[in-house]
């Protein structure tokens, strides 16, 4: 049975005047248990591997390993299917001919699946919509899954449809299946698969090169089964009057989950997390009030986590308005690591596109901010990605001049991690 | 506000002007016909409840509930304060019980005495704002406020000649002020009063003020003494009960404060209030019509500048003015409280408090006039005259805790 446990940074005191709350809300589960091991638990796994002409040779080989060793990592008892994407979507497994739609994982069915991915053939054009959809109707199927989830990989932009199908496709899967995405090479677009990923409540990243993706495949996968509870729900509740600036993620990744927000209650708002492991989740949950007198003490947030509408823990964001400047004017440390870490997502996203769109300018700007939040916040991974992208004259004031010839996979690997922050110090 | 200790001379000789007498007899007198028909001492746990009464919210005109402070349909002030603290006492709460119920196994009272044990721990069932409910964690469901705590205002009124309000103030997160009166039914025949007032730089100082006012209390109401001693002596053990009561609390608590409080008592019987104090909480004497006295002198730096020729005025605003030279608790200076007796055979009003009251009016004669001005304004009810003093020094700021006991005199 999975523990939850929410604990609190934040500084509670306002000063006079003062309307907005800002706190952390660490989240940690434990023994969450393997994916559809709770009873009255099942999962289901997709593997949709883009099978466009551009992924002819070495890249289709590495995707039929991939796959494979993916399949292998699923755990026996968990429905699962194979769908060959290209500008339609194929199912692989079970073969098309098969009668149900998708089975359940056991040895048999195993090296079924292997051999299936075998044999998978590259043509054709790419479009990510129609396989999306395909995904949705496999997983709908098996409605006692309570658990759904999906690896994509593609190695290309969504050529052959519009972005409208795109769009389609994504809102059709959005509740349906949570879904990681993964981009191969150089030629996809890292702000489009973010559209799929961020929707479904996933990851996307980048696999640099063909030999690292039987590895990604299995770390994945392996990911997926260690996840035992199926959804958890973050519910934030703030007093009548009150308003919710924003509900964030923001580690291991930032992730802005304000629109993601639906009412259970006039005060309350539940935002879907998606599955969880034995794991720590970070949230910045800001609250603006209406200011009270001096020496008034207010609940600005209760802040829950809930699994099937059970609440497993709360935790209080509190509010005291108090004349005392010391108290008042002081930053939690977690509070402000974290906002330093939303805005280096925020300005390596904006440079990067600002440098695409040709506007070196803002590029300098922002990715020069993003180097001194970087070294503000001790992120050295993003500090060393940024080398790769600028010359660094000074971190301190963010001092950076744009690097000629820069290799397109190091900006897509700034861009795809930007959103990975590094933990407070505690 | 009761600043952190400072150790230095106390001026045991200090005296107040009112007339020091030996010590008298104040033991209690035989109980009144009425209450001498109780088989035994009585206490009641329960606090008062708010009185059951529908008023119009002037902003919007919908009908609201006793005891909320805002109207629930628009928010606004219904300029209540807290449910405890504007409603009159329900003059049915307490007296009535008296007869049914016999006392818990508590401290032994002298034949007669009343006492009144609000319950002081947990939280309302009721947001006191919106009215909404308060929620497991201690919070409004629906505004977030805070539930009261009972410990942040209670009333005591064993006798209706006597009422006593302690408040947690506007400032201040917890109400450190503690008290605990007890009287017979008749009016000026004998009561007791006893103020603390917790010294908000150590911890845990709540819990000490009440438990040393609880125990300084019981000693006073307890059976009389054979041989019977004097008012005075009565009062010292009263005030070493205290500082044991305090001194236990500091068990188990770290920091290098243990936890400490003021100390001020007051044993009214027959026309004689014998006073006896340590630390800064007072008390006054208002004779109606004559000239009001500050019977207590402080034990701080404050009294010994004046002692020492400052003005009051100039006195009071000494960056320590309000450092405490004698206090109760683990680490408190030795030695009895002073003790004065004043005649009180005059009607008038005998008023014990902390200094969240008189810092805002600390000379006795303002005092007696706020008090002549409240009296005229709200009526001679004692309760509801002592919660009209505490709105007062809450109007002015409300920076420290407030407990105002008054005892209806003549």
């Amino acid at each position: 049975m999975a523990d939850f446990a929410a604990e609190i940074y934040q500084n509670e005191f306002l000063p006079d005047g003062g309307t907005d709350v800002h706190a952390i809300v660490s989240v940690t589960c434990t023994g969450a248990g393997a994916a559809g091991a709770a009873e009255g638990d099942e999962a289901a796994e997709i593997i949709i591997v883009d099978t466009s002409g551009s992924m002819a040779g070495d890249k289709i080989v590495a995707a039929q390993r991939a796959a494979a060793v993916a399949v292998d990592q699923i755990l026996d008892g968990t429905w699962f299917a194979v769908i060959a994407g290209t500008d339609g979507a194929d199912r692989a497994f079970p073969y098309p001919n098969a009668v149900s739609p998708m089975v359940r994982m056991e040895p048999g069915a195993r090296a079924a699946a292997r051999q299936a991915v075998s044999r998978l053939v590259a043509g054709g054009g790419t479009a990510i919509g129609s396989w999306l959809r395909l995904a949705t109707q496999l997983f709908q199927t098996v409605p006692q899954a309570t658990q759904r989830h999906a690896i994509l990989l593609t190695d290309g932009k969504n050529q052959s449809e519009t972005d409208e199908a795109l769009q389609a496709g994504i809102r059709q899967a959005k509740g349906v299946f949570q879904c990681d995405c993964r981009g191969v090479g150089a030629d996809w677009d890292v702000s489009e698969l973010r559209g799929v990923a961020t929707a479904l409540l996933g990851t996307v990243d980048l696999i640099p090169d063909t030999a690292s993706m039987e590895q990604a495949f299995a770390d994945l996968m392996q990911q997926a089964m260690g996840r035992g509870v199926a959804d958890a729900q973050l519910r934030v509740w703030a007093p009548q009057g009150a308003q919710v600036l924003f509900v964030r993620q923001v580690s291991p990744q930032v992730e802005d989950l304000s629109a993601r927000r639906t009412d259970l209650n006039p005060l309350t708002g539940a935002y879907p997390t998606g599955a969880w492991g034995d794991e720590t989740r970070d949230y910045h949950v800001a609250v603006r009030l209406a200011s009270k007198p001096l020496g008034s003490e207010q609940l600005a947030a209760r802040v829950m986590v809930a699994v099937r509408d059970e609440v497993k823990s709360q935790a209080l964001v509190k509010a005291l308005w108090s004349a005392d400047d010391t108290l008042t004017t002081r930053i939690n440390p977690a509070v402000a690591h974290y906002t330093g870490q939303a805005e280096l997502a925020e300005v390596i996203q904006e440079g990067l596109a600002a440098k695409a769109a040709g506007d070196e300018a803002t590029a300098t700007t922002k990715l020069g901010r993003a180097v001194q939040l970087a070294e503000a916040t001790g992120n050295d991974e993003a500090t060393s990605r940024l080398r790769k992208v600028v010359d660094i004259d000074d971190p301190a004031t963010g001092t950076v001049r744009l690097k000629r010839g820069v290799d397109k996979l190091d900006e897509m690997a700034l861009d795809t991690s930007s959103t990975k922050t590094t933990r407070v110090k505690k | 506000m009761s600043e952190a200790p400072q150790t230095a001379p106390t001026q045991p000789d200090a005296q107040p002007d009112v007339q020091p007498e030996a010590a008298p007899d104040v033991q209690p007198a035989a109980a009144p016909p009425d209450a001498a028909q109780l088989e035994s001492p009585v206490e009641l746990d329960t606090a008062v409840p708010p009185v059951e009464a529908l008023v119009d919210c002037p902003v919007c005109g919908t009908a609201t509930a006793a005891g909320e402070a805002f109207c629930e349909s628009c928010g606004a002030d219904l300029g209540r304060g807290t449910p405890l603290a504007e409603d009159a006492p329900d003059p049915e709460a307490a007296p009535i019980e008296l007869t049914a119920r016999s006392a818990p196994a508590g401290p032994a009272r002298a034949p007669g005495v009343l006492v009144v044990v609000p319950d002081l721990d947990g939280r309302a069932a009721t947001c006191a704002s919106c009215g909404g409910t308060v929620a497991a964690d201690g919070y409004c469901e629906q505004c977030g406020t805070p539930a009261p705590r009972p410990r942040d205002h209670f009333v005591e009124q064993p006798a209706p000649w006597m009422g006593a309000v302690c408040d947690r103030g506007r400032r201040h997160a917890r109400n450190e002020d503690a008290m605990a009166v007890a009287a017979r039914a008749e009016p000026g025949s004998w009561a007791a009063v006893v103020v603390c007032d917790g010294v908000s730089s150590a911890p845990e100082s709540d819990v000490a003020s009440l438990a040393a006012s609880r125990a300084a209390r019981d000693v006073l109401s307890a059976p009389e003494s054979v041989p019977p001693i004097t008012a005075d002596e009565l009062l010292t053990r009263a005030a070493a009960a205290a500082n044991d009561a305090a001194t236990r609390v500091a068990v188990g608590v770290k920091g290098p404060n243990p936890p400490s409080c003021t100390f001020v008592a007051a044993l009214v019987e027959s026309g004689r209030a014998v006073v006896a104090w340590i630390g800064d909480s007072r008390a006054y004497w208002f004779p109606d019509g004559g000239t009001p006295v500050q019977v207590s002198t402080d034990d701080s730096w404050a009294a010994e500048a004046m002692a020492h020729g400052l003005s009051r005025e100039e006195a009071e605003k000494l960056p320590q003015a309000h450092a405490i030279t004698r206090w109760l608790g683990a680490d408190s200076p030795e030695g009895p409280p002073r003790t004065v007796t004043v005649d009180v055979s005059a009607p008038g009003w005998l008023l014990v408090c902390s200094d969240g009251l008189w810092n805002y009016c600390s000379a006795p004669e303002d005092l007696g006039a706020l008090l002549t001005a409240t009296q005229a304004r709200v009526g001679a009810e004692p309760v509801a005259l002592a919660e009209a003093l505490t709105t007062w020094a809450n109007e002015q700021g409300g920076h420290d805790n407030i407990t105002t006991a008054l005892v209806r005199c003549g």
